[in-house]
């Protein structure tokens, strides 16, 4: 699980052109939309993409990423108890 | 129609109001190079495609002119001869054949005048913000003089904003009063 | 103010504006489910041509159709300018198809692309009233155009912004928009046609205004759509206006923008034409389309005396990526 989240961090940096991030700099259990992270609506469609490039998991409906992407740790999670790949 | 001020930006220089601004990079990192030293205090640059930053470094530079940003422009006029074309290729890799993945973040780019509301978002700027395709920078004069004889009291962010490939780009932007 | 003095629509509902307009009046639509037209794509709902067309010459057929229903001879005029509104032209490229559709109709002068998302329609228009106004011009043929393609399918699917089925504006159970295919030519003047037989309409206002808030959504206040409603009310009232032409995308956002917009403009008891449903979101098309249809509503609205002698103002909107909103208003008498 911890490997999974330290390569999910780097996954996230890297989606989301996070320059001069680490996977140090993200808090594994803080919110990635509103304060922690300051997601917005075009990066959960990013990481609903990224889901789907490196884990083969189908996310149709927008809504559901809410309870998914709490945190990085509820999103890692999620990819464990859902991926295909 | 008054010019106020201009920036003009290729790949290896930066010259505003005729004076060049010193860099130590080229291309796509000089514009990170100008965006850590004028303005380093909104990470959403790194989001943007070059087009944008290209077109966000410029105004930041225009902008920081005391004289140049009062009053603040009303509108935001943008050209150019190419149009997404560069964020249009980045975006088509990720639906290329076998690896069909499109990336939400790059298609909200394929637009030229995401440009235009990038710069509009960081400077709170809510007149009109137009982009247009043209064969050459002159064109861009007759929209230019057109627009300001129906709207006198418009200052305006105008110019011509292309990138064509990677590292391939040519900004000259002015900030024109119009009286 | 500048005049209109020829128009017409080519979609896959029919060939000619009255053809469109009775299309619309029997309620007739073009969107269809495309399983199969694009690789890849999940299965979606569009209203598209039956034979793929290619961009330049569906431009060229329907400025051909405009100038000829109104037996126009201007195109080849140093005194007419070619105005194309395109999000992604001819396979991305915008100026070169801009260039061969003015070089086939020998025009002489710089065509202008307008790209300003989805409003481009109406912007283009904007810019023609202006180029007349400022006497640069005395014509301009104004081509609204986009074919659709993998890519803009695609990245709309990315977006999580199709509707599965037939778009629903305004409605609470709206699922997204449908896109669409058109191409549409207005030629404004700066006189009156003296031969004109069919009524026609005036351009009278026009403005644009970014809500200087988000990429990819309105803002929750419709603030810069009802700066553009305002803008182009300037003079008149509610109760002079017979119809607004509203976006109706049907994607949840837009729809509950533009509510608030009209709304705040005092225009929620004036009637609206939403078009979406039949035509899709036709992108660069969209505010060539609509203003024609809207324009012709109106004037059947005025004939049928649905409407007083006052009502004779149409208002066409349209909001876009990168935050833009534009709004012409025009006379139909």
């Amino acid at each position: 699980m911890e490997q999974l989240i330290e390569q999910l961090k780097a996954q996230i940096i890297e989606a989301l052109n996070f320059e001069d991030m680490t996977p140090a700099d993200i808090d594994t259990d803080a919110p990635l939309f509103g304060e922690g992270l300051g997601l917005d609506s075009i990066d959960a469609l990013e990481l609903i993409m990224l889901m789907d490039r490196e884990y083969g998991i189908k996310l149709a409906d927008p809504k559901a990423g809410k309870a998914i992407f709490q945190s990085v740790r509820t999103m890692a999670e999620y990819i464990q108890a859902n991926r295909t790949k | 129609m008054r010019v106020i001020s201009e920036i003009e930006i290729t790949p290896t220089s930066v010259v505003l109001n005729g004076k060049p601004i010193a860099v130590e990079t080229t291309g796509e990192k000089m514009l990170v190079e100008l965006y850590r030293r004028f303005a380093g205090d909104y990470p959403k640059f790194f989001k943007m495609d070059t087009l944008s930053r290209l077109g966000f470094i410029a105004a930041e530079i225009l902008l920081k002119e005391p004289m140049a940003n009062s009053p603040k422009p009303t509108a935001i006029i943008l050209a150019n001869r190419s149009a997404s074309i560069k964020n249009d290729t980045d975006y088509m890799d990720t639906i290329s054949d076998g690896k069909y993945y499109p990336s939400p973040a790059l298609f909200v780019y394929t637009l030229p005048n995401i440009v235009t509301g990038e710069i509009a978002i960081r400077y709170q700027i809510q007149g009109e913000t137009s982009f247009y395709i043209l064969d050459k920078p002159e064109d861009l004069e007759q929209i230019l003089l057109s627009t300001f004889n129906i709207q006198p009291s418009t200052s305006a962010l105008a110019g011509w904003c292309e990138c064509s490939y990677a590292n391939t780009f040519y900004a000259k932007i002015q900030i024109i009063w119009n009286n | 103010m500048v005049y209109c003095i020829g128009h017409t629509i080519i979609s896959p509902l029919g060939e000619g504006s009255q053809a469109n307009l009775e299309a619309v009046q029997a309620g007739r639509s073009g969107l269809k489910l495309y399983t199969h037209r694009f690789a890849d794509v999940e299965p979606f709902c569009a209203s598209l041509f039956d034979t793929p067309q290619s961009f330049v010459p569906l431009c060229i057929k329907s400025v051909e159709d405009a100038i000829t229903n109104y037996q126009l001879q201007i195109t080849n005029s140093k005194d007419t300018v070619f105005i194309l509104s395109t999000t992604k032209g001819d396979n991305l490229d915008l100026i070169t198809p801009a260039k061969t559709i003015a070089q086939h109709f020998g025009n002489p002068n710089a065509p202008i692309v307008v790209s300003n998302a989805c409003t481009s329609g109406v912007c283009a228009q904007i810019t023609a009233m202006r180029l007349l106004e400022a006497g640069l011009y005395r014509h301009a043929i104004v081509v609204g155009c986009d074919i659709q393609s993998r890519f803009i399918v695609s990245g709309f699917q990315s977006f999580k912004a199709l509707s599965p089925e037939p778009c629903k504006p305004f409605s609470p159970d709206r699922q997204g928009l449908n896109l669409g295919e058109a191409a549409a030519t207005i030629i404004y003047s700066q006189q009156p046609m003296a031969n004109s037989q069919q009524p026609l309409w005036t351009l009278e206002a026009g403005s644009i205004h970014n809500d200087a808030n988000h990429l990819s959504a309105p803002s929750r206040t419709g603030e810069g759509a009802y700066q553009c409603l305002k803008d182009v009310m300037e003079g008149i009232t509610a109760d002079q206006i017979a119809l607004v032409g509203v976006h109706g995308t049907a994607t949840m956002y837009n729809d509950a923008m533009e509510t608030i917009a009209l709304e705040r403009a005092g225009l929620q008891d004036v009637p609206k034409s939403v078009l979406k449903p039949f035509f899709g979101h036709t992108m660069g098309a969209a505010g060539v389309v609509e203003t024609i249809l809207c324009a012709m509503q109106a004037n059947k609205m005025v004939n049928d005396q649905m409407v007083n002698d006052q009502m004779v103002n149409v208002i066409k909107m349209l909001s876009g990526f990168g935050g833009v909103n534009a709004a012409i208003r025009l006379r139909c008498e």
